[in-house]
């Protein structure tokens, strides 16, 4: 938990800090923490902005659905009622008819069409009557058609009114091609233990009146098919009476079914079937003007504008405040740096106070010594001249001088060590990147002589203290002189490494010809060289290796004749006292 | 005159020794401490005429030791020696009653002169 | 003043003091190796056995120059201890002649190993400024090195102070041939920003003859 717990906190700290990691583009420090503190403000401030926009719109999207399908259930449910209870009224009508006449009376056709004729008055829309008997013969008919005698007995409905003691037909295309339908109904006489069938033509233009509302949407269709699909009332745009209307949707038996069928862009089509009882009649409801529908486009334009609005005004005063703030940042930054720097300043040169005071204030015993002793040796030639005491007085002396002019050696080269220490200017050098400085301008010279260049410069090698002009200026010659071992073709190869905890190190490695042994010790001496008369001053090995000594290091080689050679510079991450 | 009794303190032997020789030569009655331990107990014993001493002894301080001389004998002047960066000191000892400074190395015809002037001084407040 | 600027100041303060007390260093070292010759030669008179009664004046001789060289060391240290505390404080009261006087004994070894000499015509009216000793120090050696490398052999530098109702003028005047081709850059910015910053002026004209004024009251 803990462990976490710092995790966090190092990574917030990392982030908002102006670091040299999370730089952003390869820019400066300060200019990557402004852009990376204005996207995480944007990002966090986008995304709940996303996600309300979202779920505001699904949830919009759905109350409106919702909303809209149970309006246009109770629509359905009403239309399905309204035509329900007309179909029933009109089965309840003629069950009346049949039970108040005997079959007798019915079979009579003049009778019947009397009867018809009154039934008609009160119940327009009626082309005919006709009265069956039980084994399916019209025995009565009042109508256009020329109907009676016929044999119904092998129909279907003829065994359904039997069952269910009525019957409601699908729509047929009848009489001058008006469609109409028929509904027949079955009367058993009390006492007699048989039945006849009254049944009925009517027209669909009747039953029309109830399918479409006056106050239809215009895009809407509402109409009747059958268990089979076939339109039974005519459609706006879905076919005319007795085409086919194709669904995927299973036609419900009993309750009412809404689907949503397609969606092409805007257009949203609902389709709700609804069977109407005691008929084989479905009403659909093809629904095509869905308010819902408006509201992507309602999101889409005026709140997508908004949105972007608010997101761009977000971001603008993010930058200014971000800007603002991270160049006062800067700022202090900058100004601690320089008070820092100014009190690293002040104590460097108090040190330096300090030393020389200390370095005047400890010469002085061993001066005075040598001055005493000095005088002595004077004044005892002066009084009383040679004689052998005095010779061995003197040696004594003259030893007793050499001692304090060793003191005086002694802290003078304290002195010296510090004032080689001064000479080199001090920054944090990235060794890799000195390396490759130096091998760009040797880069032609390489490429020229055909020799290959391996470079292996190890990552997040530490930065080091030191003088990068003075370091380059040694690489650049121990590099020089691996480029005249090869002449033409082999190979160099310079590796940077972590030495230890305190130093790191460079290895420039050859396979030229090599040091013969009994030249390594002379190597670094002054004037030493193996080249030819007039080519090198034999002054390049012996410069590097005081520059690499005053600061702090070591050059060591290593070379075999014929093999190669490899030196290694090794340099502290830092000088001691400085 | 008697001989000018001198008392050196110095802690580097080696100059001490020289010095001292080097006054001996100059018909001076010189002896010398190392540290003020010594040289108090040789105050006492010797009762020099002019102390030379040291500021930067081990021990007590050397202006602690100044003191303790002037203490036990006002009349002893006392002769700093001094080195470079010992401003402060030579001012605080010249407060507190010593009678000159010299600077090491030394020159010792300048010693002498001073040396000369101390007793003349002596001999004056006795 | 920027922090680059502040930074480049005091990478030039650096190697300014690095150089003075190296060449100091040296100077003594040498002093002492004198001293230890000599020794040493008594040594070996001695031993060889040159009587004291006939050889009396060398013996001195070499005793005298021991003597001398003592004091030569003695007298640089105490340079060097002024020198050192130059840095004390950023704003002192302090006599220009004697800074320049200390200044020139430290430079007078890189001045020989061309044989150049430095010649010194100081205002006796001794003046006294408030102004930052170490920088003005490092002004002046600027100037003086940038002579030092691009004189020929056996030149000679004059180092000349006036006093004027409201100000110092310190001068450098270089006498002798220059070096072909040789040009010692000098970070003339920096030291403009920071002479102004002392209320004074720099100026050089083509015979490289600099003039550095400072003003007499303090700031």
């Amino acid at each position: 938990m803990k462990h976490l717990k710092q995790t966090i906190r190092l990574l917030v700290h990392n982030v908002f800090h102006p670091h040299d990691i999370f730089r952003i583009f390869g820019k400066g420090r300060y200019a990557s923490l402004k852009i990376r503190i204005v996207l995480i403000d944007v990002l966090l401030s986008i995304v709940p902005l996303f996600i309300v926009i979202t779920i505001s719109y699904f949830w919009f999207q759905k109350i409106l659905k919702d909303d809209f399908d149970k309006q246009l259930q109770w629509e359905i449910q009403n239309t399905k009622q309204t035509i329900e209870f007309f179909v029933d009224k009109k089965i309840s009508a003629l069950k009346l008819t049949a039970s108040s006449y005997t079959y007798e009376q019915m079979s009579d056709t003049k009778m019947l069409t009397e009867i018809f004729n009154n039934f008609k008055r009160e119940y327009g829309g009626l082309v005919d009557f006709g009265v069956i008997d039980s084994t399916g013969i019209q025995r009565s008919y009042s109508g256009p058609y020329n109907l009676a005698g016929k044999d119904y007995s092998e129909q279907d409905w003829f065994h359904e009114v039997i069952i269910r003691s009525f019957y409601v037909s699908d729509v047929f295309m009848g009489y001058r091609k008006i469609p109409h339908f028929a509904i027949a109904v079955k009367t058993e006489p009390t006492g007699k233990g048989t039945f006849w069938i009254l049944r009925a033509t009517i027209n669909v233009e009747t039953l029309q009146k109830y399918v479409n509302p006056v106050n239809q949407r215009p895009n809407d269709d509402i109409f009747i098919i059958n268990r089979e699909g076939i339109l039974q009332t005519p459609s706006k745009f879905h076919g005319g009476v007795l085409e086919k209307y194709t669904t995927n949707m299973t036609i419900p038996r009993e309750e009412v079914v809404t689907q949503e069928l397609q969606k092409n862009g805007d257009d949203c089509k609902i389709c709700g079937l609804a069977a109407i009882q005691h008929t084989p009649w479905v009403l659909a409801t093809v629904i095509r003007s869905t308010p819902y529908a408006r509201i992507p486009s309602i999101f889409r334009n005026e709140l997508f504008f908004i949105t972007m609005g608010s997101i761009l005004l977000g971001i603008v005063f993010t930058t200014v405040m971000a800007n603002t703030v991270v160049n006062r940042i800067k700022l202090s930054d900058e100004e601690r740096e320089k008070a820092v720097g100014q009190s690293e300043h002040a104590s460097k040169m108090a040190s330096i106070g300090r030393l020389a005071a200390g370095v005047a204030h400890e010469i002085n015993n061993p001066l005075a010594i040598i001055n005493e002793k000095a005088g002595l040796m004077k004044d005892i030639l002066e009084v009383s001249g040679s004689t052998p005491d005095n010779k061995e007085k003197f040696l004594a002396l003259i030893s007793g001088i050499a001692e304090s002019v060793n003191r005086c050696r002694t802290i003078t080269h304290r002195l010296l060590g510090f004032s080689r220490r001064m000479e080199i200017s001090q920054d944090a050098i990235d060794m890799n990147d000195a390396v490759q400085e130096v091998i760009g301008f040797l880069e032609k010279e390489i490429l020229y002589r055909n020799i290959k260049l391996e470079l292996n410069l190890q990552e997040n090698l530490p930065k080091i203290m030191t003088d990068k002009g003075q370091v380059q200026q040694v690489f650049l010659n121990i590099i020089n002189n691996a480029l005249d071992a090869l002449k033409e073709n082999g190979y160099i190869s310079v590796t940077t490494y972590t030495k230890d905890d305190t130093s790191i190190g460079v290895a420039i490695k050859d396979n030229g010809s090599g040091i013969p042994k009994e030249n390594l010790k002379h190597i670094f001496e002054p004037f030493y060289s193996t080249k030819e008369k007039g080519k090198g001053t034999g002054l390049g090995l012996s410069i590097s290796y005081g520059i690499v000594q005053k600061l702090g290091g070591t050059i060591l080689v290593e070379s075999e004749l014929n093999k190669g050679t490899t030196f290694s510079v090794e340099l502290p991450l830092k000088l001691e006292g400085a | 005159m008697a001989h000018t009794k001198v008392l050196l303190v110095d802690d580097e032997k080696e100059f001490a020794s020289a010095l001292a020789e080097r006054l001996q030569l100059r018909n001076y009655d010189v002896q010398a401490a190392a540290n003020a331990l010594e040289a108090l107990g040789i105050v006492h014993s010797f009762r020099p005429d002019v102390v030379l001493l040291d500021l930067r002894i081990p021990g007590m301080d050397g202006i602690e030791t100044l003191k303790a001389i002037k203490k036990f004998d006002s009349t002893i002047e006392v002769i700093m020696l001094t080195g470079h960066g010992d401003v402060q000191s030579v001012e605080n000892g010249m407060k507190n009653g010593a009678f000159e400074y010299i600077m090491k190395p030394v020159d010792i015809s300048e010693l002498t002169v001073k040396i000369n002037k101390a007793w003349q001084k002596k001999q004056v407040s006795r | 003043m920027d922090a680059q600027y502040e930074n480049e100041l005091r990478n030039l303060q650096m190697r300014f003091i690095g150089k003075i007390i190296a060449g100091f260093t040296h100077e003594i070292k040498n002093y002492i190796a004198i001293i230890n010759e000599s020794t040493g030669l008594i040594g070996d008179m001695m031993k060889v056995g040159k009587s004291v009664e006939n050889d009396l004046p060398a013996y001195l001789d070499i005793i005298h120059s021991i003597e001398d060289h003592i004091e030569k060391t003695n007298g640089h240290f105490r340079y060097l201890n002024r020198f050192a505390h130059r840095m004390d404080s950023p704003l002192s009261s302090f006599h220009i002649n004697e800074s320049l006087e200390e200044l020139i004994a430290l430079l007078k070894r890189f001045a020989n190993q061309k044989r150049i000499v430095f010649k010194q015509d100081y205002d006796t009216d001794k003046p006294t400024v408030y102004s930052n000793p170490a920088i003005l120090q490092l002004i002046i050696f600027t100037f003086l090195e940038q002579n030092i490398m691009e004189l020929e052999q056996e030149s000679t530098i004059t180092l000349q102070t006036t006093v004027t109702d409201q100000s110092v003028r310190v001068t450098i005047i270089p006498n002798g041939k220059r070096i072909e081709g040789s040009s010692v850059s000098i970070p003339s910015e920096l030291l403009d920003i920071v002479i102004k910053e002392l209320g004074g002026n720099i100026s050089q004209d083509r015979e490289k003859e600099t003039i550095i004024l400072l003003p007499l009251r303090p700031l």
